[in-house]
């Protein structure tokens, strides 16, 4: 899997880099439009996260000129601007996902998976870890064939810490996943562990194996050895 | 009291009292001088008739002397004294039959040795008459240029200070919110034009100064968001790296919840300035009901996590003219307020009636500072997790629409109260 990050913030774009690796992804990178444009121009990416406002030009004239050129790579826009115009047009100009800054690095990488999966796996919707497995369009969780009556919180939270897997996803990070813009109004994210167990008791009794392992306190973790 | 009240007042004032005290003046001025006439008149007619009466004396015609005119008597007498006496009596005239006033000289002289009085008296009648026309003609002269006088003040006082009122009603009518320059008319009064450049110079820089300050809030907090955005992707990055001991995670747990609070204030920044920007321009009506209970709704999880009461009477509901997103954050911000800061097992009353959306929670047993709580960065208690935004965008968005927001604490409670403007009710 090819990811294009455009992103003039060197750190940032170095952060995504690194994480996405780790993940399995060939990353290649652009600091400004005019690269943007160059790399769009000669290769064929699965996903392209682009940032709205580079130094020399607006991002959202790359995806313009994506979708002349009728290719069919994801876009997931990333911008500081936050505006909801902004997301308007991005999603009104064929950008599959908007995502505004600060985000988190899981998120970002449960949107590229979600792109992917998407793009590629076009009809069957179905995402499989092990004995889990989930139905994407029908939002259901079956282990081994057999569904599991979960809320809709709940397959979020599974869907989010399966698709990434082997990593620490920070509380904030699941706070903001499941409960959105609301997240703000909590004084501390502990409701979050009544969520988990809650999770994990449903899944044991449906003969899961225990996956999600909490770690110091910073976050949980799907593990699988 | 308006300026050119004020001003015709005191003209006013002025031209009564003028006229009070002149009139009179005038006719006691204006007699005087006609008797005084009367007077030599009447000195000048005993000196011709002198001569005359000695003549008579001589030729002994005195008796026929007497009958020449009515208003000359002459009489012989003993007494031989010279004087002249001049008196204004009161004379019956049988013709009339009315006391018609006189002015009588009676003098006395000896003549070819013999002394007598010569008495001359003449009507008054006709000076009087003629002085009573003038002090007539002259009082309506004055009241009709005192009237004149009014009447051209008036109108150029509001002709000159018509510029000023123009002026007046472009300042009231002035924001400096909006982006466009006060431009205040030509004068061809000096003052008014000085008056008005001025202004528009005063405005200009206020503006100036205000727009500046937006744009380093805007630029500041835009700026901002990439260092943040970095920050919080090293820490997820180092929260990937192992080992990870307890003590590294302790630490890198209270950078990220540093770091998120500093995202929320940043956030709410953007917020504030994109309101008092007016970028929420898109305008609708929304109804507020369904607008609480979906933000309820939103909120069930935080709800049942501090076991709040919450109690929703929505009465008639009230209908906005304003962008969905704005009146979703304005009652959103209320609410969460309501939760954040209520106590576990507290409760919550909102209701929806009179034209009032009201949000009322248990919490904090003292009221809070009402001149203080709609300004920036107040924080309600010693809460580290609110950054002091909330109420002030509440506040901000209630301007916008010219809301009226109003605290009040009764009963344990802490009440938000919001009027909208009578127009946008139901």
């Amino acid at each position: 899997m090819r990811i294009l990050i455009v992103e003039d913030e060197k750190e940032l774009s170095r952060s995504m880099v690194k994480y996405l690796q780790q993940e399995n992804y060939l990353c290649d990178t652009a600091y400004s439009f005019v690269e943007a444009m160059n790399k769009v121009e000669t290769y064929e990416y699965d996903c392209i996260l682009l940032d709205i406002s580079l130094p020399d030009g607006n991002g959202l004239k790359v995806l313009e000129a994506l979708k002349n050129d009728r290719k069919t790579d994801g876009v997931i826009i990333i911008s500081a601007k936050d505006s909801l115009d902004d997301k308007i047009t991005g999603l009104k100009l064929g950008a599959d996902d908007y995502l505004p800054k600060p985000f988190h690095l899981s998120e970002l990488s449960a949107r590229i998976e979600a792109v992917i999966r998407r793009k590629s796996f076009q009809g069957s919707n179905t995402f499989v870890v092990n004995e889990l497995s989930f139905d994407l369009s029908a939002r259901v969780v079956s282990v081994n064939g057999i569904p599991v009556d979960l809320t809709r919180k709940e397959y979020d939270l599974l869907l989010y810490l399966a698709s990434s897997k082997n990593r620490v996803i920070s509380k904030n990070a699941i706070a903001e996943k499941i409960s959105g813009e609301s997240a703000d109004v909590y004084d501390n994210f502990d409701f979050i562990y009544a969520h988990i167990k809650n999770l994990k008791k449903k899944l044991t009794a449906a003969g899961c194996e225990d996956y999600i392992e909490s770690v110091y306190g910073i976050g949980y973790k799907f593990t699988i050895r | 009291m308006k300026l050119l009240k004020k001003t015709i007042r005191r003209y006013l004032v002025y031209s009564v009292i003028l006229l009070l005290v002149e009139i009179p003046i005038f006719y006691v001025v204006v007699q005087r001088l006609v008797l005084q006439g009367v007077d030599r008149d009447l000195m000048t007619t005993k000196e011709l008739l002198k001569p005359k009466i000695g003549e008579a004396v001589v030729k002994n015609t005195l008796g026929q002397l007497q009958f020449a005119d009515r208003n000359i008597s002459i009489s012989i007498t003993t007494i031989s004294r010279v004087y002249d006496s001049l008196a204004s009596v009161e004379i019956y005239d049988s013709a009339t039959g009315r006391k018609v006033p006189h002015r009588i000289l009676t003098s006395s002289f000896s003549i070819n040795g013999k002394p007598c009085v010569l008495q001359v008296k003449t009507s008054l009648l006709d000076n009087f008459s003629l002085i009573a026309n003038i002090v007539k003609v002259q009082l309506a002269l004055l009241v009709l240029l005192l009237l004149g006088l009014l009447l051209i003040n008036r109108n150029l006082s509001k002709k000159i200070w018509d510029p000023f009122y123009h002026t007046l009603g472009k300042l009231q009518r002035y924001n400096i919110d909006q982006r466009e320059e006060l431009s205040l008319d030509q004068s061809s009064v000096k003052e008014f034009n000085d008056l008005n450049r001025s202004l528009e110079g005063l405005a200009r820089r206020a503006q100036d100064a205000y727009i500046s300050e937006k744009a380093f809030t805007e630029n500041a907090s835009h700026e901002m968001q990439s260092p943040l955005a970095v920050l919080q992707s090293k820490l997820e990055l180092l929260m990937q790296t192992s080992p990870l001991t307890a003590e590294q995670a302790q630490l890198i747990s209270e950078l990220a919840d540093a770091g998120r609070r500093m995202s929320r204030l940043n956030k709410s920044l953007v917020l504030l300035t994109k309101i008092e920007n007016n970028q929420f321009a898109d305008v609708g009506t929304i109804l507020l009901r369904p607008v609480v209970l979906s933000l309820l709704q939103q909120y069930d999880m935080q709800i049942k996590e501090k076991s709040l009461d919450v109690t929703f009477e929505p009465g008639d509901d009230i209908s906005l003219n304003a962008d969905r997103a704005l009146i979703e954050i304005l009652a959103g911000n209320l609410l969460a307020n309501a939760i954040r800061h209520n106590i576990t097992g507290g409760k919550i009353y909102i209701t929806i009636k009179d034209n009032c959306f009201r949000v009322c929670n248990s919490g904090s047993q003292t009221p809070l500072d009402e001149k203080k709580i709609f300004n920036r960065f107040v924080k309600g208690g010693n809460d580290n997790n609110s950054i002091g935004l909330g109420l002030a965008i509440v506040n901000t968005i209630c301007k916008l629409y010219q809301y009226r927001l109003q605290y009040n604490f009764a009963d344990n409670m802490h009440c938000f109260s919001i009027f909208p403007k009578d127009e946008d009710k139901v």
